[in-house]
């Protein structure tokens, strides 16, 4: 198992630092998969997640000058590792006016990723700053709990408003309660509504639009049939939609969600070299 | 009054004291006020006397600076000088807003008045609004760490800036932090306790040539560990001066100074360094060969497991009772003549503290003159 990988462009370090601190307020621990050609944050849903899963996907040619990467055998060429995205973000943070930095799997007292940054100096040298990341090798019989999910039987799918504005809303409905209430409709309006003993708050958004969506049977998407006015509605954990919000550190290419009533909130996030999906699931 | 001290700061110099305070409260909750004829020194010392600060201001970093003490009063009443303690959090919010203290405050009155215990501080501000802010203190003899820079064999000078951008890449929760060094070369790694499971923390380290420094003198390979939280104070100070830092050192287990100076302020950091296991049993050995062993607890949360040294420290209390309370008895002492402690390193685990004593060295030392050589005697 190999890994060797550099950055070189400035504006490349930048981007692929703000992916990361994304994912770091995202997950306090999740997998890093390695295939030739991308690289994908992803977090399972596990009850200690609160059922929460995300899947996050990188064309490593966006980002990488070099990359070299040898799998665990030849015919399963890739790496699953396990580790804190927290930590490469701190290693990464003191980065911004790097050379070079180069990222590798190591092993130190442990499996590591190093992150080499080699920084000018008034030197003749430049200066070099290591961080070795602790991660944890998941072996090849785990790699099946780690496939991406599926697009689920949703009942609307909208775009979502204005990602500030949403999350400045969240915001302050946090305040009043823990549990939010997501609701959309075909005919582009969303509802977010909190209701506690004393108060009942809700905020309208119209005019979205709603993304077509093509099965991939080339047949008609299912929603078709259903009143334009019904809502589609499900009641979420407000933090794990404000982390959602608040770690979004540039404004996406395309922002939408699709609602299975009751069930699970399916967020798509994506940017230019980056898709980010992440799954709420309904509380009882 | 026989012991005054009346100081005038200006405007412009209030940034610098405002960051010395700072600095200084980085390494405890209470300081000294320490004035004598030269100027004004800001000691303090943390709980476990790991750490050492002090930052003298000569005379003329003062737009007015006086400091009246009548020696014949003095040594008829064999009254000590002017010693102030003050508690941090009482003078922090005097010098809490530095950039508005800049630019809005004409002038700082400081002035003791030892009567009724309090220092006044006084903050002429525009728009003839001043505030006064009346401090009380206790008497309190200053304690000084006994470290000799000259003795060190090895000495780093470098800009307080390329200091800060070096420890700038440790994250801000990183305690300690170890500097190793060579003739040829220099690193900054951060150190975790073997305790904390290895394989969760993310080790950082920096590695820079000799170059970078303005001078760059290794007598010895060394590798010393510090606590980088300690620190933190005097390089936000170190910015406020734009001086050069330079830093002290020995072999691991020798304390480590951090020094700025420059024409009208000197600052001073010394930190204890952690001592090697390998030379652990060692210094234990050759402390125990004092004959005048004193007892005592060591608080703190330093002393986890890992072997710590401390500071020497001196102080010129003369007569007056010293008293030690540890969890299972009460430690009398009867100090009349207290010269100086010499450091020692040991080992503690947190969870015996409390049955397991800490030899040390108190030897008298032959510096101080005016002192009758009188012993330390420790009464059970």
């Amino acid at each position: 198992m190999r890994f060797r990988a550099k950055i070189v462009d400035v504006a490349c370090l930048n981007h692929f630092t703000r992916v990361i601190n994304t994912i770091a307020k995202l997950a306090k621990t999740c997998t890093l998969r390695l295939t030739v050609d991308k690289l994908y944050f992803i977090l399972t849903d596990k009850v200690a997640n609160g059922g929460v899963s995300m899947w996050c996907e990188l064309n490593q040619g966006n980002f990488f000058d070099e990359f070299q990467m040898e799998g665990v055998a030849a015919e399963h060429n890739e790496i699953y590792l396990e580790l804190t995205p927290e930590n490469l973000s701190r290693a990464l943070k003191t980065a911004q006016n790097a050379k070079t930095v180069k990222i590798k799997l190591t092993n130190k007292h442990c499996p590591c990723v190093t992150v080499a940054v080699e920084l000018p100096s008034l030197s003749s040298s430049s200066r070099i700053v290591t961080h070795d990341i602790p991660v944890g090798v998941i072996p090849r019989r785990l790699w099946n709990d780690f496939r991406e999910p599926s697009v689920p039987d949703f009942d609307v799918s909208i775009y979502l408003p204005v990602l500030k504005t949403m999350k400045s809303v969240v915001e302050r409905m946090k305040n009043l309660s823990n549990c939010i209430v997501l609701e959309a409709n075909l005919n582009g309006e969303m509802n977010l509504k909190i209701e506690t003993d004393l108060v009942s708050v809700t905020t309208h958004f119209k005019g979205l639009g709603n993304p077509p969506w093509v099965s991939e049977d080339g047949s008609q998407n299912s929603t078709q049939d259903r009143d334009p006015e019904s809502m589609a509605e499900a009641r979420i954990d407000i933090r794990k939609l404000l982390q959602l919000l608040a770690g979004q550190q540039v404004n996406p290419t395309k922002a939408l969600c699709n609602i299975v009533s009751k069930r699970i909130v399916h967020f798509i996030l994506l940017h230019e070299e980056v898709s980010l999906q992440y799954f709420i699931p309904a509380l009882a | 009054s026989p012991r005054t001290m009346k100081c005038v700061i200006a405007g412009t110099h209030l940034r610098v004291f405002g960051r010395a305070i700072h600095a200084i409260a980085r390494i405890s909750d209470e300081f000294w006020f320490d004035p004598n004829e030269k100027g004004l020194a800001l000691r303090s010392v943390n709980s476990s006397r790991s750490a050492y600060a002090c930052v003298f201001f000569s005379s003329m970093f003062f737009q007015h600076y006086c400091w009246t003490a009548e020696p014949e009063l003095c040594q008829k009443k064999r009254q000590l000088p002017l010693t102030c303690k003050l508690v941090m959090k009482s003078v922090l919010p005097v010098f809490r807003w530095l950039n508005t203290l800049e630019r809005n405050v004409e002038k700082c009155n400081i002035y003791t008045n030892v009567n009724d215990c309090h220092i006044t501080f006084k903050l002429f501000c525009k728009h003839g609004i001043v505030k006064t802010y009346n401090l009380a203190f206790h008497e309190s003899e200053p304690l000084q760490a006994v470290f000799s820079r000259h003795m060190c064999p090895n000495v780093l000078k470098i800009q307080s800036r390329l200091l800060t951008d070096i420890m700038i890449h440790f994250p801000t929760y990183q305690e300690e932090v170890t500097v190793a060094v060579t003739p040829m070369k220099v690193c900054f790694k951060s150190y975790t306790e073997e305790e904390i499971d290895f394989s969760k923390a993310m080790h950082t380290k920096i590695h820079l040539n000799p170059d970078e420094f303005d001078y760059f003198q290794i007598g010895v390979d060394s590798e010393v560990t510090f606590c980088l939280k300690e620190l933190r104070g005097l390089l936000g100070f170190a910015e406020a001066t734009s001086a050069s830092v330079s830093i002290h050192f020995d072999v691991s287990g020798k304390p480590i100074a951090f020094s700025i100076e420059d024409m009208m302020v000197e600052a001073s950091f010394v930190l204890a360094t952690l001592a090697d296991i390998e030379n652990r049993e060692s210094s234990q050995q050759s402390l125990c060969l004092s004959q005048r062993q004193k007892r005592f607890e060591v608080g703190g949360k330093r002393c986890t497991g890992s072997s710590t040294a401390f500071i020497a420290m001196k102080t010129h209390i003369r007569a007056s009772e010293y008293f030690v309370c540890t969890k299972t008895h009460f430690i009398k002492y009867c100090i009349f003549q207290f010269h100086s402690l010499f450091f020692g390193a040991v080992s503690l685990k947190e969870q015996d503290v409390i049955s397991h004593t800490l030899h040390s060295l108190a030897t008298a030392s032959d510096a101080e003159d005016d002192f009758d050589n009188e012993q330390l005697s420790q009464v059970v």
